[in-house]
């Protein structure tokens, strides 16, 4: 097993055994393989960087590289789609464990012979890393090395543009969208803004929901427009229109109108409400059922409805097919242990706690958690029901500030 | 069924069905408000946390000892601590990186090493002054330090770790605001202006050791080392960007200017009441004398109670934020979030300084302004480290682009980095040989 830092600047030899160049970095091809092998070197000759490529070699040992023949091509070095220059893109840069779920600083990458093949096995990220690039070798230890396996390696934080790693597309969304947009928050934007854009839509707006408000716009906002509203179109509407406020006004009409219908209109809907108001709070994903219904019917339709909100815990009852009259509610739970039969008129509260969508945020909050609630109605003057405020978005609310960013400032 | 999605109602689909379907919709502007109106940005803070312990301690000795013949120093100190602290700020803004994250991926191990121990002696220094800041403050309260002291440690690190530090971190920064008082007590101790003004725009350079030793800790306690990393990472977590990134240069101004001019008024407030008195500045009492025009026989509470707060402040933000930069270099786990098993090195470096701080500051018999003089000092000899990295680094255009040093911005920055240099070799030179200026 080879380190990179042990091979960086050793000779280049040819087949006499005379040095010809000095090893400056180790081109890596990324693709499907877990440990992607090494494509070739580039060797540094008189202050001129070329490039060898690796069917020229025939020996890669912590003491140099030796060539396979005497013909010694000075091709300029150029680099191609897809690869990585270990030294260049690699080392010292921070990389997502998808395993360990953290970032962490590359320290020394480990290569590995296998079938006349050098691949890639894994970054060390380990303090024996460091000092291994640090001191002499005499006093160098065996101290244990802590290493990262490349299959593991979810994300590449490198400024070479056409450097992403094809094969870790898939890695990242083997974690939790909340610790996604943690990791994603320890980077520069630009490559939060990268992270989020090899998630598929889902994951992506999942993971944009876990964030602050502000990075949420700034990455949509880099994104290209049509990536960026499709996101939008699987992020709740509440959130969606959260975003779109934060957004310089032409941006944000640009994007909803790219938005498909039905998602376009639920967050048009909510666009007008402030920030701090029930209205602005509020998600327009709920279940309404006729109250002419019989319990069993309104079961029957809960299974059969082609998309279920996230909040179904409370079916809100109103008083015709086709009308937004609220006039009770009914907890899932209670649906569930009353008679089939049952209509639903008997089994509805209709005491219900409802907020005006010009109510303060932080009182509708105050009425969640006073009354235990998991979602409260938000009713017009007119007595109907334009949208639910839930359990969630309050406790975001009732937080102290403090807990919310835990990260600690520097200053300010 | 016939009413197959009917009862997933959403008001989207209620809008569909009165047929506005299709039609090109524009964004009602929300009424938005501005929580988070401040004059106060990052380049205002940090500029001014620099008149910290220290700071004070070196500027009002800068007044007692010589006068008003250091004001000259101002003017060409408030260019480059404006240009320094500009192009950290304009990389922090273009590579949304901190500057030790940025060190170690351009740099690598060897010289982060360099730059990341100057940083953790500098810091270590300043968090020691810090300490004895609020050894000296305490003192004219009647409180002995080896009982100020370690309280002062413990609640800090506990404040810190708990993660409750921000809360009072606000009510520091309320009380250093005392120090404003030197801009009235400047004027009430009427100054001869004329002087004053000819001193501000005439430079004069005497190569004495004590002259080196001054001009040097002013220089360090106005540009130190911790300022260009703070300003980094403020930018960085503030989100700030390339495209928003005028507002920012503008504070970071604004920022240098006012530190300065409040620095002016606490020399002209000290050289008026103690240097034409012949005083000099040996305790925190005699520098609390400079406030006498303005509070009288409570000047030394008055100055007691601001030196407490901006050294209670920065001796909690300084051993954190120096934690942060080493641990973001060398990759290690950081997070105030995290204990001792999950980042050791980081609450390692944390406790360490503060016990440090608060170690050298119990001293007994310790000369409380010689030692803030000397922290100051110590900055300045490792400024030209990090100042050389930050040049180098926003002259990179595979980091910058187009965003680079222009020309004259280059030269002045440059003659920033070796005027700094070559003071502090010259103040080395005089220091190991004495015979060298006589």
């Amino acid at each position: 097993m080879l380190y990179l830092s042990l091979v960086l600047g050793r000779p280049i030899l040819d087949l006499e055994g005379e040095r010809v160049a000095t090893l400056k970095d180790v081109i890596v091809r990324l693709g499907e393989d877990d440990h992607p092998p090494v494509a070739g070197f580039v060797a540094r000759y008189r202050r001129r960087d070329f490039f060898l490529p690796r069917w020229r070699i025939s020996q890669f040992r912590e003491d140099g590289v030796r060539l396979n023949s005497d013909i010694l091509d000075l091709r300029p070095f150029m680099r191609r789609d897809g690869e990585v220059l270990l030294a260049r893109d690699v080392l010292d840069k921070q990389l997502i464990d998808v395993d360990g779920k953290r970032v962490v600083r590359v320290n020394d990458v480990q290569i590995i012979e296998a079938a006349n093949e050098w691949h890639v096995i894994g970054a060390d990220v380990s303090l024996s890393g460091l000092w291994r690039r640090l001191a002499p070798s005499i006093l160098r230890t065996g101290r244990p090395v802590e290493v990262i396996d490349w299959a593991d390696v979810g994300y590449l934080a490198t400024d070479a543009a056409t450097v992403q790693l094809k094969s870790s597309r898939g890695k990242l969304a083997r974690l939790h969208p909340v610790e996604i947009a943690r990791l994603a928050e320890a980077f520069s934007y630009q490559h939060g803004t990268q992270i989020v854009e090899s998630l598929d839509d889902e994951t992506a707006a999942e993971t944009l929901e876990e964030m602050a408000a502000e990075r949420q716009a700034q990455i949509l906002g880099d994104m290209d427009e049509e990536r960026a509203a499709d996101i939008l179109e699987h992020m709740s509407p509440d959130e969606a229109a959260d975003v779109l406020g934060d957004l310089p006004e032409e941006k944000a009409e640009d994007l909803l109108n790219r938005m498909e219908d039905d998602e376009q209109l639920e967050v048009a809907e909510l666009l007008p409400y402030a920030d701090d108001t029930a209205g602005g709070l509020m998600t327009t994903e709920f279940v309404t059922l006729p109250r002419d219904l019989s319990v069993g019917e309104a079961l029957a339709r809960l299974r059969e409805m082609a998309q279920t909100p996230n909040m179904i815990y409370y079916l809100y009852v109103v008083s015709g097919e086709n009308s937004w009259n609220l006039t009770g509610v009914i907890a899932l739970r209670s649906l569930i242990l009353s008679d089939p039969s049952a209509p639903l008129e008997r089994v509805m509260r209709s005491d219900l706690q409802v907020a005006h969508p010009d109510d303060r945020a932080a009182d509708v909050a105050q009425k969640i958690a006073e009354y235990n609630l998991l979602a409260l109605p938000v009713v017009d003057d007119a007595g109907e029901i334009l949208g639910i405020v839930t359990v969630d978005d309050a406790i975001e609310i009732l937080l102290p500030k403090d807990w919310r960013n835990r990260l600690p400032r520097l200053l300010g | 069924m016939a009413h197959e999605r009917t009862n997933v109602r959403t008001a989207g689909t209620r809008l569909l069905r009165r047929g506005a379907q299709g039609m090109r919709r524009t964004v009602a502007r929300r009424p938005r408000v501005f929580v988070y109106l401040s004059i106060l940005g990052p380049g205002v803070i940090t500029a001014s946390a620099g008149n910290d312990a220290g700071g004070i301690a070196t500027f009002a000795s800068v007044g007692a000892d010589h006068g008003y013949k250091l004001l000259w120093l101002l003017i060409p100190l408030t260019v480059s601590l404006g240009i320094v602290q500009e192009m950290c700020a304009r990389m922090g803004a273009v590579t949304g990186k901190g500057l030790s994250d940025l060190i170690r991926e351009r740099f690598g191990v060897r010289w982060t090493v360099l730059v990341m121990l100057a940083l953790l002696i500098a810091n270590g220094g300043v968090t020691v002054s810090e300490f004895v800041g609020v050894a000296a403050a305490m003192e004219l309260f009647g409180v002995a330090p080896y009982i100020s002291v370690p309280i002062a440690a413990i609640a800090i690190w506990w404040l810190v770790v708990k993660g409750s530090y921000q809360r009072v971190e606000r009510v520091f920064l309320i009380m250093s605001l005392v120090f404003l008082g030197y801009i009235v007590s400047a004027f009430l101790a009427h100054p001869q202006w004329g002087t004053v003004l000819r001193e501000t725009v005439r430079p004069n350079l005497e190569l004495t050791p004590a002259y080196l030793f001054t001009l040097v800790a002013v220089i360090g306690t106005t540009i130190s080392p911790y300022m260009q990393v703070f300003i980094q990472s403020s930018v960085v977590e503030k989100g700030i960007r390339a495209e928003n990134y005028s507002f920012t240069r503008a504070d970071v101004w604004i920022g240098a200017v006012f530190s300065n001019a409040v620095v002016f008024f606490i020399v002209v407030a000290t050289a008026a009441t103690l240097y034409s008195h012949g005083e000099h500045v040996d305790t925190a009492a005699e520098a609390a004398h400079a406030l006498r025009p303005l509070a009288g026989p409570y000047a030394a509470m008055l100055f007691a109670f601001g030196l407490l707060g901006a050294s209670l402040l920065a001796a909690g933000v300084l051993p954190l934020a120096t934690a942060y930069s080493i641990s973001e270099a060398f990759g290690f786990e950081k997070g105030v979030s995290s204990n001792f098993r999950e980042a050791p090195i980081f609450l390692g470096i944390f406790t360490f300084l503060v016990a440090l701080g608060a170690l050298i500051a119990m001293i007994p018999g310790l000369p409380l302004i010689r030692v803030l003089l000397v922290t100051q000092v110590i900055n300045g000899l490792l400024l030209p480290v990090v100042l050389i990295a930050v040049l180098r680094l926003v002259n990179d255009r595979e980091l910058m682009g187009a965003r680079v040093n222009g020309l004259i911005y280059n030269l002045a920055a440059w003659l920033t980095t070796i005027s700094v240099s070559a003071l502090s070799l010259l103040l080395i030179l005089g220091t190991l040989f004495p015979k060298l200026f006589s």
